[in-house]
């Protein structure tokens, strides 16, 4: 039985399999995926989760969008989120952080970073 | 006793018989007075001479008591002392002995967390890779094997500037079958000594930047790798510029790197042919029938 779940919004199969691969070195951690944006709201509207890991850039609805209204819903506003992107520069960082994000990671992604980010936010030794 | 004596002996009493019976001269009564008078002074001072040395001698063996009783807790104190001593020394080798086996575990410690961490990177360059190779033969379509190529190289890599080149039919020129961030790629022709893609595609031997990447452009690729299938060149993949968070390849950068050389072009190859075949899987006596 898992003690915390995750939800990965992120278009890329291939981010989506690494950052699952990375993530299975938690230990409790169940792991659901989202295609953009509009699935990952799906998903929300179904399911708690203790951590949303976004990326920004998707096709649909992007992940600021997808921040702002995980931040407007009086369910999940609490929800850590993990901005992963490509978008390196600090406007873009500060953007996301002003929005509600909680940690910002740039692609390429190095699989104890995430893991590390993760456990903070989750407050798992 | 001779009679002689005896008679000196009567005579002589009744000489002070004879005088006590006189009053006193009165000079001698003066003198008698005085005498007295000095005797009792001198029994009077003797007596004070005694009570003050009498005074002085106890006040004396008070002092030397209590002096008495200070060493004595001196040396009790020094006894305490040379115990607590010998009990410190103890400790203190204890203690020495304690941080000796933590300094030895510290730097158990420290060996194992620096293994831990080498075998998650391990762990994670393995799982990159493996993530790679699965995405790169995931697909038989053409554009979603490019795409792949594409997400591999951007996602994985952090290449923000890059094409993918394969031979033309007549090995004249490299055509850009897939880019990113380059505006209208043109095809390249192949010059074995043009010290770029066409020298890398005739070579087949790689050119992969080691240092900054920041300098990366067009006229100066950061990596060049040749693309094989069965051991023929039927490409070049070209990095030209990288993101801004990306200013150096890793080591697991280089391994992606062998694998997209030695997978990418057989992946589209094998994209293209199950196209022109119609994306028909080939049923299982073709493949029988085919020579294995």
């Amino acid at each position: 039985m898992a003690d915390y779940s995750c939800l990965i919004v992120e278009d890329s199969p291939m981010m989506r399999q690494l950052i699952v691969f990375a993530l299975a070195r938690v230990k409790n951690l169940r792991v659901t995926e989202a295609d953009d944006g509009v699935d990952g709201l799906r998903k929300l509207a179904s399911s708690r989760f203790d951590i949303i890991i976004t990326d920004i850039n998707m096709p649909i609805m992007d992940g600021l969008k997808l921040v702002k209204r995980v931040r407007s819903d009086p369910i999940h506003q609490g929800t850590p989120i993990v901005i992963i992107t490509t978008e390196g520069s600090q406007e873009d960082r500060q953007r996301a952080l002003q929005l509600g994000a909680n940690a910002y990671i740039t692609k390429p992604i190095q699989a104890p970073q995430v893991i590390a980010k993760v456990k903070e936010l989750l407050k798992i030794e | 006793m001779t009679a002689e004596n005896k008679g000196g002996r009567d005579s002589f009493a009744d000489a002070g018989r004879s005088k006590a019976s006189e009053p006193p001269s009165p000079e001698l009564k003066k003198e008698r007075d005085a005498f007295i008078q000095s005797f009792f002074q001198k029994g009077a001072q003797l007596t004070q001479d005694l009570v003050s040395e009498n005074a002085r001698l106890r006040h004396r063996l008070a002092n030397v008591e209590r002096e008495n009783a200070q060493l004595l807790a001196q040396v009790k104190s020094d006894d305490a002392i040379r115990e607590l001593l010998k009990k410190i020394d103890g400790l203190e080798r204890e203690k020495e002995q304690l941080l000796s086996h933590y300094r030895r575990a510290e730097a158990e410690s420290t060996r194992w967390v620096g293994e831990y961490e080498q075998m998650e990177g391990e762990l994670a360059n393995f799982a990159n890779l493996y993530v790679a190779s699965h995405q790169l033969h995931s697909s038989l379509g053409l554009a979603a094997t490019a795409r792949r190529i594409k997400e591999l190289l951007e996602q994985l890599m952090g290449a923000s500037m890059f094409a993918v080149y394969l031979a033309s039919s007549d090995g004249r020129k490299l055509v850009p079958i897939v880019s990113d961030g380059i505006d209208h790629p043109k095809a390249v022709p192949v010059k074995p000594d043009d010290g770029g893609i066409g020298e890398v595609f005739t070579t087949a031997v790689s050119r992969i930047e080691k240092g900054d990447l920041t300098r990366g452009s067009l006229d100066h690729p950061l990596a060049l790798v040749p693309m094989k299938t069965e051991d023929k060149v039927i490409g070049v993949l070209a990095v030209f510029a990288t993101l801004e968070q990306k200013p150096k390849f890793m080591p697991v950068d280089y391994e992606l790197f062998k694998l997209l050389g030695a997978h990418a072009g057989g992946a589209l190859i094998g994209a293209r042919l199950f196209a022109d075949a119609g994306h028909k899987i080939p049923s299982f006596d073709s493949l029988f029938d085919a020579e294995m």
